[in-house]
């Protein structure tokens, strides 16, 4: 009887760390490379529905291209792959790439033929840096970590709803 | 007398074993506080001493031939390029700034590096400026009308001791072509420092294949564009043409990481089985001297000493064992790591200051002290439960 009781003390409580962890992950909205270069219009302004989210929390999903230092504080987020030279799409420019600043250097192994998952605080709209140039898209106090099998081309039936955890 | 001056005289009473077993522990501390400390070196070097450019455009080959080479001066220079690749990219308006690097021989260790002054010019993306200690910048020399300037990096200034004025060359080829000092560049703790800079006309003219050359040669082209976001589309065209490559140099250093990443957890299986080797030692010495104290241990029970007493004198005895252990060992660590970088300075060209302070430093520490206590813990519940009759007896 003991035994089975704490069975099901060991289940429930595993139950609800699996809900409180995707609780917690909700809400988070994902945008994708196909929504960001939706929303340009001409000299480089962007949509309000694309402003909408700025200072929120976002995720994005891309390739790495290591554009600043090799301690990954800042590197540009892509849609397809920096070594992807003789296949696949071809990169069009700004569209295409959003600046990521981490929060601090990621401890993530780099590798360009993996996509990762990006976290943070989104800014949209044009900036003009001293040291970073012009810019459309941004994140900031980016957290970033390996996403295994996930979307992003720009295909039919993509998901941009608040994902779970 | 305080239980730390009964430790203290414990382990002088047993002076040699005390001295094997803290020179077993200064080993390991060493071992593991020069492997941190030069790896963590050599990875900060590399991100300190990388340029500031984006892409870096070369003949097909190895990137990291191409990134060691024209960024850190290590390794062979790779193929060259023809100078229309150069060309093409002062004129590509995606691009803010190119620079043209050819490397070639060296003159006593120190590189020759031709370049224009577009190389020592400031942007606001630069981290560091090149600034003169001495003499002036490079002129930029016409194709037909070299100089022959020499503009010294630091190092080759105070190794070789050239000064202003002072005309050098190198190989009887070269003595029609001497090289005059008009500058002396301030030190930048980079490759930069160790490099001897001239004009393209120059090196251009001294070179006797490219002196016939008509379309001029380049190692490579460094390739700062307006917008960031060029640079995937920069990457690849530079790449799909039939005779260059583009060179992400974050992304090839990333990759050196990398394989120092497989290197390092190689050598921590190695210091964890060290540490293993070490605590074993330790438990071994502590446990002998626990045995052979059975007598002096019932003595002092005898005499009114509790058995937490003498369990706390012999846990002392194995954390002041390891205490001095692990400072020696810490020093040693940065002596081991001093030399080392020399090593590397010398026969790798990179620059390490592994002198770093961490908090790890203090971590070791703390952790070697547990590992000694955790040691000194059987030897010392073997003292604890020493019987005062059983070990009064007399001996014969």
């Amino acid at each position: 009887m003991d035994r089975c009781r704490r069975i099901i003390a060991v289940s429930v409580g595993v139950m609800l760390t699996i809900f409180s962890v995707a609780i917690a992950g909700e809400g988070i909205p994902r945008l994708t490379f196909a929504q960001l270069v939706d929303s340009i219009k001409a000299e480089l302004e962007v949509t309000q529905k694309i402003k909408s989210y700025a200072g929120k929390e976002v995720e994005i999903h891309g390739f790495i291209v290591p554009a600043g230092l090799p301690d990954l504080s800042f590197f540009l987020l892509s849609r397809v792959s920096s070594i992807g030279n003789y296949c696949c799409e071809a990169p069009v420019g700004q569209d295409e790439t959003v600046y990521v600043f981490t929060a601090k250097a990621p401890r993530i192994t780099y590798d360009p033929l993996k996509v990762y998952k990006v976290r943070g605080i989104f800014e949209a709209g044009l900036e003009r840096d001293r040291v970073y140039g012009i810019s459309l898209f941004r994140i900031r106090q980016a957290r970033v970590e390996e996403a295994v099998g996930a979307k992003i081309l720009k295909v039919e039936g993509v998901n941009t709803a608040p994902i779970r955890q | 007398m305080t239980l730390v001056a009964v430790a203290w005289k414990y382990l002088l009473g047993r002076v040699m074993t005390t001295a094997l077993t803290g020179l077993a522990v200064a080993l390991g501390v060493a071992l593991l506080m020069a492997t941190f400390l030069l790896t963590r070196g050599i990875r900060d070097s590399f991100t300190a001493g990388t340029t500031d450019y984006n892409l870096i455009v070369g003949a097909k080959g190895s990137s990291t031939q191409l990134v060691m080479n024209a960024i850190f001066r290590i390794d062979v220079p790779p193929p060259n390029i023809p100078y229309t690749v150069f060309e093409r990219l002062t004129v590509d308006t995606r691009v803010e700034a190119a620079v043209p690097l050819l490397l070639g021989d060296a003159y006593a260790g120190f590189r020759y590096v031709a370049t224009t002054p577009l190389y020592f010019q400031s942007f606001p993306w630069k981290r560091q400026v090149l600034t003169l200690a001495d003499g002036q910048f490079l002129h930029d020399d016409p194709p037909d009308q070299p100089r022959f300037e020499a503009l010294l990096g630091w190092a080759v200034a105070k190794q070789i001791g050239l000064r202003l004025g002072d005309r050098f060359y190198e190989g009887e080829e070269m003595a029609a072509f001497p090289l005059t000092v008009v500058g002396i560049l301030r030190p930048t703790s980079g490759a930069d420092d160790r490099t001897i800079f001239m004009s393209l006309a120059s090196f251009w003219e001294m070179n006797e294949l490219s002196r016939e050359m008509a379309v001029k040669p380049l190692t490579a082209v460094l390739v700062r564009p307006k917008r960031l976001s060029d640079i995937p589309i920069l990457h690849r065209e530079y790449n799909v043409l039939p005779d260059t490559q583009a060179v992400l140099p974050s992304a090839v250093l990333l990759t050196v990481f990398k394989l120092l990443g497989i290197a390092e957890e190689v050598l921590h299986i190695v210091l964890g089985i060290v540490a293993l080797v070490v605590f074993l030692y330790l438990f071994v010495s502590m446990y002998h001297a626990a045995l052979e104290r059975k007598r002096e241990i019932a003595t002092m029970r005898a005499l009114g000493a509790r058995r937490t007493t003498i369990f706390s004198i012999i846990v002392l005895e194995s954390c002041g064992i390891t205490l001095a252990g692990g400072m020696v060992g810490l020093l040693g660590g940065y002596g081991v790591a001093w030399l080392g970088a020399r090593v590397i300075a010398a026969r790798g060209g990179i620059a390490l200051n592994p002198m770093m302070v961490t908090p790890m430093h203090l971590a070791v520490l703390a952790g070697v002290v547990l590992l000694g206590a955790l040691a000194g813990l059987l030897p010392a519940l073997l003292a604890y439960r020493t019987e005062v009759a059983d070990n009064l007896t007399p001996l014969s």
